[in-house]
């Protein structure tokens, strides 16, 4: 009886003590993983977790010098079966593939040096270069490309991504369903040219191939290795080797003089994985790099402050937050409710006055910035006569008369109820937003959200909070009638977030929401050929789920303020993981 | 006596096994799953990606087998491989030298908590009914009560960023600079129930019999504090050492997150977070055993300390 306390206090305490502190710092790129809740966001825009290498051998700095950053552990450096940020950030320096965005954001060659594309969009022929090598001298041919694509497929590798990034490939869904031998859609002509076909054309094959599930890899090292071979030998053909991994203790990454491309300049990136605070770390000049937390902000731009002049400004990640309307339960039935909801929110006050102005009031669906991105659609902004009108129109009109009499919106709210048809049904459904996470708190955007509705249509909700990984599971049961979520860009296209999240078929549409006419806009807009026309439909699609208010647009992410050491020059702050750090300099 | 410790410890493994059974059968028909937690916003069980993962780390088997394999696994001493924290990797390798780390912070904690309370509560038990007494008391229960993320950033400040006495985080080890702020802040709190605890205790102890003989016969005043007094009154904080010699290994997340201590606290809490039941179980059990061993040595101790205590 005893030991069952023990364990059961194990368990309480630690789950106790995450409430109290559990901060996990976000990076400052980012790329392919489910968004955070906004409210970890802002208590977290430090760089990451990670502290001073002050016990290494290599102490006398080397010419290059070394660059020195607070990280935290990735769950894995093996490039086909990372997810995540804090993965990919080492990933791309290591290992790379047949192409790469540059940190422009353009799709720039990598290991193929040129690809050319048959008239039907489906077959991509690419000419690999004769100079690319492995970290072990081995040069890379197609054929490690077809082995290591079929790889990452392999049912046996249980990549979690491999049918997100290789799925358009002619066989790979076969392949990774286990009813193929091999991927028909990938063939070796020579030993310098591979030719991929998809089973349509579609414009982000090309992006979808920049992401590690599509790396080239050393079959020897890896079938050698067992399945933590990159722990003790992970041989890439990036532009640094890694050369230490000591779990919970450091990464160090080494430039390799052997790549094909540009040279890294740095000798050494350490990073540490202990955790530590990060801003003292850097005021101590234990790390050149740091993310300013909402707290440090007002410290850092006031100009007579001398880490003033590191400060740098680094661009939004490509996110949206969210809440999800679940259309099979009422109220949330009748798209002019959802109207109500979206039009009764003054998200520009809560971004400036609730949240520092550290995001962006969203109307539409794709962030700021990335492709198909539309500053002309024509959103649901705050009008709260219109919101209670268009609630008035429902059968769920009684929600005004909860109205607060002492509300400013309380004159309106009657007279819209006085000409409801649907008054005095006393239809009111119980409305329950649910939320991931832990600790009791909701994020204040989401308090005042609820406040908004509260007093200006009389809609009390009930939020329900949901451990994170029980919140996943049920999220894809689509048992929840609303719910708080953000979603982030895994390549820069906008099937990524539309088709992704509202095509009626995607198992990832939570909010089981169907709009047949945006279904066929979507599917016609993933064989697009041309590109204006693509982006054209996408922004159809995205206006009308915007009139239709499948959600209610939160935020997009806003600028996060950096610091950086004056003598680290070409650190490119980018809204996605890309490959960065063969450019940095160390004065 | 040997008997005793036999029994005791052959009693280890059916405790364990029970222990293991309630946190597997927990993990596994509790909500959450490894997998929807390394699928993240793109968990759908119905897709190939999750029915590789979940195949290819066992978690499609029935709960019987998963179980029956656990725990043939771990009496070998094989503590299997983490699922979703650092998938694929040993849970042996991965927890043993971070319950090292949080041993030996736990440990230079609990020095400083003994060197603190232990005199403290003797000498405010010698001053009952004077200023000292409330006022330690007072004092002792101020710091108790602040909160780690108060005093890590408080101490963190003055010791590195103002008198730079030290580097503002990381870990080196036992007899490295760097333990101090931590230790500090761990072990001071723990001064409080010390110093009280040591104080009632002592208290107790002086009102017994044999002091006011001891008094009678003439003895000095530091010869029945030393030899009488202060080796009675140490006896109940045996049991307290005890507790928290199997608190050791158990880690203190918040300390170690604010610090870079690379201990086991925040794995812990991570694994729980991200299901990984493997490294939950092994830091379970770990714990079960520390704790029943730990429990024994104090029994143990009470025979070598007071001779009235006898095992048979």
């Amino acid at each position: 009886m005893r030991k069952a306390m023990f364990v059961l206090a194990v368990i309480l305490a630690a789950v106790a003590f995450a409430c109290g502190g559990g901060t996990e710092p976000t990076v400052e790129e980012t790329a392919a993983e489910p968004t955070p809740p906004i409210s970890e966001t802002l208590a977290a825009v430090e760089e990451a977790p990670e502290q001073p290498s002050t016990d290494d051998a290599v102490t006398e700095a080397p010419p290059g010098g070394i660059f020195r950053r607070l990280w935290s552990d990735p769950p894995t450096l093996d490039p086909h079966l990372v997810t995540d940020t804090t993965s990919a950030f080492i990933v791309v320096e290591v290992f790379s593939g047949l192409v790469k965005f540059d940190t422009d954001l353009n799709l720039v060659p990598d290991i193929a040096e040129s690809w050319e594309i048959d008239p039907s969009g489906t077959t991509y022929t690419f000419r690999l270069r004769d100079d690319a090598t492995f970290h072990n001298g081995k040069s890379v041919t197609a054929q490690d490309f077809k082995w290591s694509i079929e790889r990452a497929a392999a049912p046996v590798t249980a990549s979690p991504v491999a049918d997100t990034y290789l799925n358009d490939i002619v066989g790979a869904m076969d392949y990774i369903e286990g009813n193929a031998d091999s991927i028909q859609g990938v063939r070796v002509v020579d030993d310098r040219t591979l030719q991929i076909t998809v089973d349509a054309p579609k414009a982000y094959v090309l992006a979808k191939l920049t992401y590690p599930t599509a790396y080239v890899l050393d079959r020897e090292v890896v079938e050698s290795g067992g399945d933590n071979w990159w722990i003790e030998n992970g041989v890439g053909t990036g532009p640094f080797k890694l050369k230490e991994y000591s779990i919970g203790e450091r990464i160090v990454l080494e430039r390799f003089d052997g790549f094909y491309g540009e040279h890294a300049k740095v000798d050494f990136v350490h990073m540490n994985l202990a955790g530590g605070q990060s801003m003292a770390m850097y005021e101590n000049d234990e790390i050149d790099i740091t993310g300013v937390g909402i707290f440090d902000l007002d410290r850092i731009q006031d100009v007579n402050e001398p880490l003033n002049s590191d400060l740098v400004v680094a661009p939004p990640d490509f996110s949206v937050f969210y809440v999800g309307f679940n259309p099979n339960f009422p109220p949330f039935d009748q798209p002019k409710f959802r109207q109500a909801l979206n039009h009764a929110v003054d998200k520009e006050l809560i971004a400036t006055e609730v949240l520092s102005g550290l995001v962006v009031p969203a109307y539409g669906i794709l962030p700021p910035g990335y492709p198909g991105f539309n500053a002309d659609l024509d959103g649901l902004t705050f009008d709260a006569a219109l919101a209670q009108r268009l609630v008035s129109e429902t059968p769920y009109a009684d929600f005004l008369t909860n109205v607060a009499s002492d509300s400013p919106y309380y004159e309106t709210a009657q007279a819209a109820l006085k000409e409801s048809p649907f008054a005095g049904s006393g239809n009111t459904p119980r409305i329950e937003v649910t939320v991931p996470g832990t600790g009791g708190t909701i994020g204040l955007d989401l308090e005042v959200v609820i406040e908004f509705w509260r007093r200006v249509l009389g809609v009390e909700v009930d939020i329900v909070q949901v451990e994170s990984a029980t919140y996943l599971e049920e999220l894809d049961l689509q048992k929840y009638q609303a719910f708080y979520a953000g979603w982030q860009a895994d390549y820069p296209d906008p099937q990524d977030f539309l088709d992704i999240l509202f095509h009626t078929e995607s198992s990832l549409n939570h909010m089981a929401y169907s709009n047949p006419e945006v279904d066929g806009i979507l599917e016609e807009a993933r064989v697009e050929h041309n590109a204006f026309s693509r982006v054209s439909l996408y922004q159809e699609a995205e206006d009308k789920l915007v009139k239709d208010a499948a959600w209610l647009p939160l935020w997009y992410s806003g600028e996060q303020f950096v610091l950086i050491k004056p003598n680290v020059k070409n650190y490119k702050l980018t809204p996605m993981i890309v490959p960065k750090m063969a450019a940095v300099v160390i004065e | 006596m040997w008997k005793y410790i036999a029994r005791r410890v052959l009693w280890l493994p059916v405790l364990l096994l029970a222990v293991s059974f309630v946190t597997f059968a927990l993990g596994h028909y509790g909500p959450g799953d490894p997998v929807a937690v390394m699928m993240g916003a793109r968990y759908d069980p119905d897709s190939a990606a999750t029915k590789n993962l979940r195949r290819e780390l066992g978690l499609d088997r029935p709960f019987h087998v998963q179980y029956v394999d656990y725990v043939s696994h771990f009496v070998r001493g094989d503590f299997g491989s983490s699922l979703s924290l650092h998938r694929g990797q040993p849970v042996r390798e991965l927890i043993i030298k971070k319950m090292w780390v949080s041993a030996q912070l736990a440990f230079a904690a609990m020095l400083i908590s003994l060197a603190g309370g232990l005199p403290l509560g003797f000498f405010i038990a010698h001053r009952q009914g004077r200023w000292h007494d409330p006022t330690t008391v007072t004092i002792t229960l101020v710091l108790m009560s602040v909160p780690v993320m108060v005093s890590v950033p408080a101490m963190t400040w003055l010791m590195c960023l103002k008198l730079s006495w030290v580097s503002c985080s990381g870990w080196g080890g036992l007899f490295d600079l760097r333990i101090i702020v931590p230790a500090i802040t761990m072990g001071v709190p723990g001064i409080a129930g010390l110093t009280r605890l040591m104080r009632a205790s002592t208290l107790d102890v002086m009102g017994q019999d044999f002091i006011r003989t001891a008094q009678a016969k003439g003895l000095g005043a530091l010869t029945i504090d030393s030899r009488h007094v202060l080796r009675n009154a140490i006896i109940p904080i045996i049991t307290v050492l005890a507790f928290s010699l199997a608190g050791l290994i158990g880690g203190a997340f918040i300390t170690e997150t604010l610090m870079g201590i690379p201990g086991v606290g925040r794995l812990a809490v991570d694994a729980i977070f991200a299901r990984d039941f493997p490294i939950i179980m092994a830091i379970t059990l770990i714990g079960a055993s520390a704790f029943v061993l730990a429990n024994l040595l104090a029994d143990l101790a009470y025979a070598v300390v007071d001779p009235r205590i006898r095992y048979s």
